[in-house]
């Protein structure tokens, strides 16, 4: 219980970070930071308007301190402002109907992966120096070295555009209306399956060679040894003895890698045209939307917070020595 | 005398490497009596460990046992068997404490959990009475049967070495092989565990390899003692002999190397 | 020294090397290597391959093979300058952390957590959003300084083992200023975790580059694979058909990040004498396959 009050307490810490950062950058860059927050705002806001985005973003006749305090209270409260782009638009709503389909995009690719990586490790592990290893090695190696954004435009190009299997944009059929039918639910699996097959590809092979890494770690064990010894099974010893104790560091270092999975799916979801959280905010950059530039920094810190809370939890039903605390 | 429970004759095992092999044990036999408390010393790295490896066939690549090499359990030909029966003899026939006694038990399971799957493995008992046999055998050990929903780390060092002995006796095997059991153990609690396994054996009857670099502790327990030395076996003897009369020049250099109190005070254990 | 020749004993390495030195000589010897300008139109628009454009033309009619070849002067430079950046900075953090522990250690440890949970690809980008069009150089500085944090996490936990041996004791008995022991008693032992930091931070650092570059943070005036690739994409190269556009700097990231890989996996293979397989293997196989032996 300490740990996880420990770490919720260090990630409030890190989110105010993140609104630290939000709030000092277009006060360090040169020139008038208001001007450049909403200059693509040209003469359509009208001056109330203006004004009401100001003062959520601390822009006010006061300190810097004040200012700092300002700003940091509309955060705490939910007011990430407008969007400048489509003004009147909230940026929180712009931002929670993207939210959704980051979650569910990056939640499926993360779940896959890690099964899939982590099942090719421990086998990878166990049969060290045979062929299955040597090839699991390599694509693995391959897998964590090449960009995702060069997979998502060989996987759009080859089974996009070539080929012609699957959409090359959207979430969804733009012509039908949401709805939990099966229509909709079969157009959104179809339109998700090339951004998930590229994220599936680009995260597979960091989990295997990290636990694999972790397994052979651990085959000299004593208590590995002792397994053996007691008589059994082969995938007994495998799983129960090796595997479950190698997913300890895997799991950490899945805390680590998850920066990289947001970032690789918001490169994913550019590419794949696919209204994510990663095309929102590269919508609003090429706009010069700022207000929606730093709701989403903010946003996607806090989903990675509550992301590495997650870990935290899974983290502590696995290691027996962190449940007494 | 009836048939030894294990006999090894001319057993040798090499770690293949790239280009040399590196001869860890060379065409070691000895045999080891029904109830017999057998003793194996040498300096680290003679081949001692490897030989306790052997007998179950526990070794990893790259070590090789070489044809020509003999282990019979009980008679039976080890070194024959497939893996499903080599499985059913481990444990079963031969039990083991292995050298650390903080790491040879699993850290994520109970130590319930490793009662039962062995149990469960070789008995096909159910969960229940694993649970009744596990603390039968925590008794035997003095470990009260609440310490069976704990985990490792929630046990001091000497405890959970006796978890393990616990562990080993679950089956009634017919040997018991200790490597170097009390290494990361305090004097006293070495003493104790040493005790405890002798009014075990004669208890419940199975034979005992002890494997250390110890000798004056290995006197003290063993009835005879084999003297290991860059892979040979160079002296088998009971254990009186060893220490009277050491015959290799190697036995009289390891005796040579211990204190002087030391060996005092083992003379007169020795000599009881 | 030692670490050198092991690395060429190795296959990963050597194809690895081998890749990384390729890149490197196009880049250097580029003028060579074509006749034309990577910033002049030398053809007709969206050219397929042909003898006289190797890798056909762009929309705007550069030749893609020489864009190509310049291209990697930059993809290197940023790779190699950013990584380096992120290694001193994560080796010196970590070793300070690692060694002097207490108070430092707490703020460096605080620090680094912090990092590695804003997630940094938006992080990037917001602050590239604010820089407007950034240049290659500004983006290596960016980058060295926001994606140290991981350096530091390694670095400190070897550093802590490190800091238990004997020759650490015993210079610290001799009083040897601190900065003394960490520069030449601790550091060297970090040889390897040094080494895989830095190629992991070069792949990190070419990859990251093309990516901003691609969603158009960079300065379109580069001549860089990223530029290329955000080119490609902003000409449509793939609903046009202009496949060579788009896939050869797709396949030059991808091949450089391979050959970098192939390095650190390698790297790791030395360092950990476990995780290698090696010829013992192979000749383990053989003596058991002949008879000569078993488990």
């Amino acid at each position: 219980m300490a740990f996880l009050l420990r770490r919720l307490a260090f990630y409030l810490a890190a989110f105010i970070a993140a609104a630290t950062i939000n709030f000092f950058l277009p006060r360090l860059m040169p020139g008038d930071p208001i001007k450049m927050m909403f200059a693509s705002a040209g003469s359509e806001l009208s001056l109330d308007n203006l004004n009401a985005l100001k003062l959520t973003f601390g822009f006010i006749d006061a300190p810097i301190g004040e200012q700092y305090l300002a700003y940091l209270k509309s955060v705490f409260t939910g007011d990430l402002g407008r969007s400048i782009k489509y003004f009147p638009l909230p940026v929180s709503d712009l931002l929670g109907r993207a939210l959704i389909w980051t979650v569910g995009l990056v939640g499926a690719a993360t779940l896959v992966s890690f099964a899939l990586g982590t099942f090719l490790g421990v086998m990878a592990a166990w049969r060290r120096g045979t062929r299955f290893d040597t090839v699991v090695s390599l694509a693995s190696i391959f897998s964590s070295s090449v960009p995702a954004v060069v997979v998502s435009l060989i996987t759009l190009f080859v089974f996009g555009y070539t080929l012609g299997w699957f959409p090359n944009g959207y979430a969804a059929d733009p012509m039908l209306d949401p709805s939990w039918n099966w229509g909709y639910i079969s157009s959104v699996l179809y339109h998700g399956t090339l951004p998930m097959l590229t994220m599936v590809v680009v995260l597979t092979g960091g989990f295997a060679v990290t636990m694999r890494n972790n397994m052979i770690n651990l085959l000299g064990e004593d208590y590995i040894v002792m397994g053996r010894a007691k008589g059994l099974s082969d995938k007994g010893v495998m799983l129960w003895y090796a595997a479950r104790n190698a997913l300890l560091p895997t799991v950490s270092a899945l805390a680590i890698a998850l920066g990289a999975v947001l970032g690789g799916s918001l490169v994913t979801e550019v590419v794949f045209n696919y209204p994510g959280m990663g095309n929102t905010l590269y919508q609003a950059i090429l706009a010069r939307d700022y207000p929606v530039i730093q709701g989403a920094l903010l946003i996607m810190t806090a989903a990675m917070l509550i992301a590495n809370f997650i870990v935290d939890l899974s983290y502590v039903l696995l290691d027996p020595r962190l449940k007494r605390a | 005398m009836s048939d030894p429970v294990l006999s090894i004759r001319n057993l040798s095992v090499d770690y293949i490497g790239a280009e040399a092999d590196f001869h860890a044990v060379r065409n070691v036999s000895f045999t080891i009596a029904a109830g017999e408390f057998f003793g194996l010393a040498g300096e680290s790295g003679c081949g001692k460990s490897t030989i306790a490896f052997a007998i179950t066939r526990l070794l990893r690549p790259p070590a090789i046992i070489r044809s020509g090499s003999e282990i019979l359990l009980d008679g039976r030909d080890v070194l024959a068997l497939d893996s499903a029966a080599l499985r059913d003899l481990r444990w079963r026939e031969v039990a083991m404490v292995f050298q650390s006694a903080m790491n040879s038990l699993n850290p994520v399971l109970t130590i319930e959990s490793q009662f039962y799957d062995v149990l469960r493995t070789h008995t096909g008992m159910s969960r229940t009475a694993a649970r009744a046999r596990a603390a039968d055998l925590l008794r035997l050990v003095d470990i009260p049967a609440d310490r069976l929903s704990a985990y490792p780390h929630q046990l001091s060092g000497g405890m959970r070495q006796r978890v393990v002995i616990a562990i080993c006796l679950a089956l009634n095997p017919k040997l018991l092989i200790m490597d170097e059991p009390t290494t990361a153990l305090d004097v006293v609690v070495q003493r104790e565990i040493l005790e405890r396994i002798n009014r075990l054996r004669q208890e419940l009857g199975f034979s005992v390899l002890f494997i250390t670099h110890d000798l004056a502790l290995m006197v003290q327990v063993s009835d005879r003692i084999g003297i290991m030395l860059e892979g040979e076996l160079v002296e088998v003897d009971d254990a009186q002999a060893i220490y009277r009369s050491p015959r290799h020049d190697y036995t009289r250099r390891l005796w040579a190397s211990i204190p002087r109190l030391g060996s005092e005070r083992t003379a007169r254990d020795a000599g009881q | 020294m030692s670490l050198l020749t092991q690395l060429l004993h190795n296959r990963k390495a050597l194809v690895g090397v081998t890749i990384l030195v390729i890149v490197i000589l196009v880049a250097v010897f580029a003028p060579m290597l074509t006749e034309y300008s990577p910033t002049q139109r030398v053809g007709r628009p969206h050219q397929p391959p042909s003898a006289d454009h190797w890798l056909g033309t762009t929309r705007l009619g550069y030749d893609v093979f020489t864009r190509l070849l310049y291209g990697a002067r930059v993809s290197l430079a940023v790779g190699f300058g950013a990584g380096l950046l992120i290694t001193v900075i994560g080796t010196v953090l970590g070793i300070i952390a690692g060694y002097k522990g207490g108070v430092v250690d707490e703020i460096i440890t605080f620090l680094t957590n912090m990092i590695l949970v804003i997630p940094n690809l938006p992080l990037l980008l917001v602050l590239a959003a604010f820089i407007g069009q950034a240049s290659p150089l500004v983006i290596a500085i960016i980058l060295g300084f926001t994606s140290w944090a991981w350096g530091v996490r390694v670095t400190r936990s070897e550093t802590l083992s490190v800091r238990q041996r004997d020759f650490v004791k015993s210079a610290q008995m001799l009083g040897e200023p601190s900065w003394r022991i960490m520069a030449f008693e601790i550091f060297p032992n970090l040889i390897s975790i040094v080494g895989i930091n830095f190629i992991g931070s070069v792949i990190f650092a070419v990859i990251t580059e093309a990516t901003l570059e691609f969603l158009g943070l960079g300065d379109p005036n580069t001549v860089s694979w990223g530029i290329m690739l955000y080119n490609a994409q902003n000409a449509s190269a793939l609903s046009v058909g202009a496949w060579w556009e788009i896939l050869t700097p797709c396949v030059a990231l991808a091949v450089l990040g391979l050959g970098l890989a192939l390095i650190n996996f390698a790297i790791d293979e030395i360092a950990n004498p476990r995780l290698r397989t090696g010829g013992m293997l192979a000749r383990w196989t053989g003596l058991v396959r002949r008879g000569e032996g078993q488990l």
